[in-house]
């Protein structure tokens, strides 16, 4: 038997899926799904009350049981799936926009202003954000909009600051300094070739950005800052039927699971993606 | 000599951080009182004002002079240490949220100390059996708790431990004739030191669920942080050469490798003694605890701004000294640290 004289990389199965990948993957697709389409689907009663039918334990009519109003709460989980995506999407979304914006121009602006632009994001850093969004949401006027921009106003710094860095690196790369030369305009340069090729970072952080997004949201709604009732929101939801949870379980654990459920899936999802770009961290 | 300068420049630089940061803060909290609907002078007096009053409080806070004399007013409000009156309470902010300071502080003390004292065992087992059954559970575990709502949590745990089981209190801080005189406002501590080791032992059972609702949401940032650093330092030269020389597994562990992947851990854990305090609003409200964060709860019930506002400027200051306090600490405790922050500027 020859062995080898250098060993060949096992783990050399770029193409396929494993087992818990498809798992996690069908789990995103899954809530997306519903998110997208469950709402069309439910009844319309689950806004309406029916007292006679409140706090139904689960049964065949109802399958995750009935809320105090007798709301069916399979049906407003579905509804507020899509709230709770749509928002934290949004969330994501608007304060990812505000970071690409700032680390763009902290990297191509004078030092002064990249000096500036970081003092801001230490700031930002330093402060609890949670509490501040609270603030924000309050101070707007409690509802799940004001939650929404309150969380996008505070969520920027970590986007920005690892963004800015990146695009430092790229800015060093070989190809930047040739399109310098070409002579691309700062504005062009930054746009078409430091950013596309610095956003990677942003790509493999959405994922689990969106898992911490919904846990906040929720967080925020359950303080009462965020969705208010008769939303269907999990958090407001959850908020709701805490006075409940002795009498009728399913209220309460229903809508937390969900949250639950949903954060870890998009966390997972993070997890693998970011294995993916960089396999080093396998078994991290 | 050269010692001492370069602590006072990370001291100076790092007390300047500080100042900037609440700074901002206080800014934060002026737009955000700027940006609430309607007229502020009726929000500060209550919604039952008289007109007369609402006058008042418009000429106490000095509202009809131009924005940026108002902001400046307001830091110097800020600096007398007025936050404002509670329209509920109808007594100041600060006086208010320094009565239930204490409460908060014992809540996240004994919940940072549960915190490290799951995750760094679990952190250190599953890093040394990297791959078999107990890595794989605690993993899994980290994973589902750290998604999980913290205030999901304790309403679930409250309600099966507290209801059904009933092995631990389901809400208060003390039980009914268990208060000891108030000395420092945790009843723990107030309990120690009125030597009555019954009222102790019964807020320390009052306290336990809560404090591990609010540790189990961090103790998994602790585990991963630990276990992978741990497993870096467990694949470098110098652990080979210990093992080499015959060492026990536990010496190579405790005396190696532990030493050289705590410092992560460190930095982690001061980040998350300010964020816990923030976390609190989460926890204390379900387990009807008295603090900081059942205060401002319950200043949003009630749509009382000014409160919710004073409340969101003292956990941001108390958050931004206590991470101060937690540098400067790990400054005087880890030799690395204090190489890469003072050695840059000593030389």
């Amino acid at each position: 038997m020859t062995a080898p004289a250098i060993a060949q990389p096992a783990a050399r199965r770029k193409e396929g899926f494993s087992a818990f990948e498809i798992f996690v993957f069908s789990l995103v697709v899954a809530l997306l799904a519903i998110a997208i389409f469950g709402p069309l689907l439910a009844p319309d009663s689950i806004y309406s009350s029916d007292i006679a039918n409140s706090l139904m334990p689960p049964s065949a009519a109802n399958w995750f049981g009935t809320d105090d109003q007798g709301r069916d709460v399979f049906w407003r989980l579905i509804v507020g799936a899509q709230t709770t995506l749509l928002s934290a999407f949004l969330v994501v979304t608007l304060y990812s926009l505000i970071g690409v914006t700032l680390a763009t121009v902290a990297a191509a602006g004078p030092r002064w202003l990249d000096e500036a632009l970081m003092r801001v994001t230490d700031i930002g850093l330093a402060l609890p954000g949670m509490i501040v969004a609270l603030g924000f949401a309050a101070a707007m006027g409690a509802s799940l909009r004001s939650a929404v921009i309150a969380m996008a106003i505070t969520g920027w710094p970590i986007t920005a600051r690892m963004l800015r860095g990146i695009m430092r690196q790229t800015m060093e790369q070989p190809f930047v300094a040739g399109a310098q030369v070409l002579g691309v305009s700062k504005w062009r340069l930054m746009t078409k070739h430091v950013l596309p090729n610095s956003l990677d970072v942003l790509i493999v952080k959405w994922a689990g950005d969106i898992g911490t997004t919904v846990l906040v949201l929720a967080s925020l709604s359950f303080i009462g800052v965020g969705a208010q009732p008769p939303s269907a929101e999990w958090g407001a939801t959850i908020a709701s039927a805490r006075g409940y949870v002795s009498t009728a379980w399913w209220t309460v654990v229903a809508p937390g699971a969900a949250v639950a459920i949903t954060s870890i899936a998009f966390g997972l999802l993070g997890d693998i993606i970011q294995v993916r770009r960089d396999p080093s961290l396998r078994g991290n | 000599m050269l010692a001492f300068r370069a602590y006072s420049w990370f001291l100076s630089r790092r007390l300047g951080l500080a100042l900037l940061t609440l700074w901002g803060l206080a800014s934060l909290v002026f737009l955000m009182i700027k940006l609430m609907p309607g007229d502020e002078a009726q929000m500060a007096a209550g919604a039952d004002a008289s007109a007369a009053q609402i006058e008042a409080v418009r000429e106490r806070l000095g509202l009809d002079a131009p924005v940026i004399m108002q902001y400046f007013s307001f830091l110097g409000r800020l600096l007398r240490g007025d936050l404002g009156t509670s329209i509920v309470t109808l007594q100041p902010v600060l006086a208010d949220l320094e009565k239930v300071l204490p409460s908060t502080l014992e809540l996240v003390f004994i919940a940072m100390l549960l915190n490290l004292a799951v995750a760094i065992p679990a952190g250190i087992v599953a890093a040394y059996r990297q791959g078999g059954v107990f890595d794989a559970t605690s993993r899994i575990t980290a994973v589902m708790l750290g998604g999980m709502p913290a205030f999901w949590l304790a309403l679930v745990l409250q309600y099966v431990l507290g209801s059904v089981w009933r092995v631990v209190p389901i809400s208060g801080q003390q039980s009914y004739g268990m208060a000891s005189p108030i000395v420092t406002g945790a009843p723990t501590l107030d309990a120690l030191m009125a030597l009555n080791f019954g009222a102790f032992f019964d807020a320390l059972h009052h306290i336990i669920l809560p404090a591990a609702v609010l540790a189990a949401l961090f103790a998994t940032q602790i585990f991963r942080t630990l276990r992978a650093s741990l497993l870096g330092v467990l694949r470098s030269d110098f652990i080979m050469a210990v093992r080499a020389k015959g060492a026990t597994a536990r010496h190579m562990l405790v005396r190696h490798a532990l030493p050289n992947s705590l410092n992560p851990v460190l930095t982690l854990s001061g980040t998350q003694a300010g964020a816990m305090i923030g976390s609190a609003v989460l926890v204390e409200t379900v387990f009807a605890r008295q603090g900081i964060g059942a205060y401002m709860f319950n200043a949003v019930a009630q749509k009382d701004a000014f409160a919710v506002l004073g409340s969101v400027m003292f956990i941001g200051t108390v958050v931004c000294l206590v991470n101060l306090v937690v540098d400067i600490l790990q400054l005087l405790v880890d030799p690395r640290i204090r190489a890469a922050q003072l050695g840059s500027q000593g030389q």
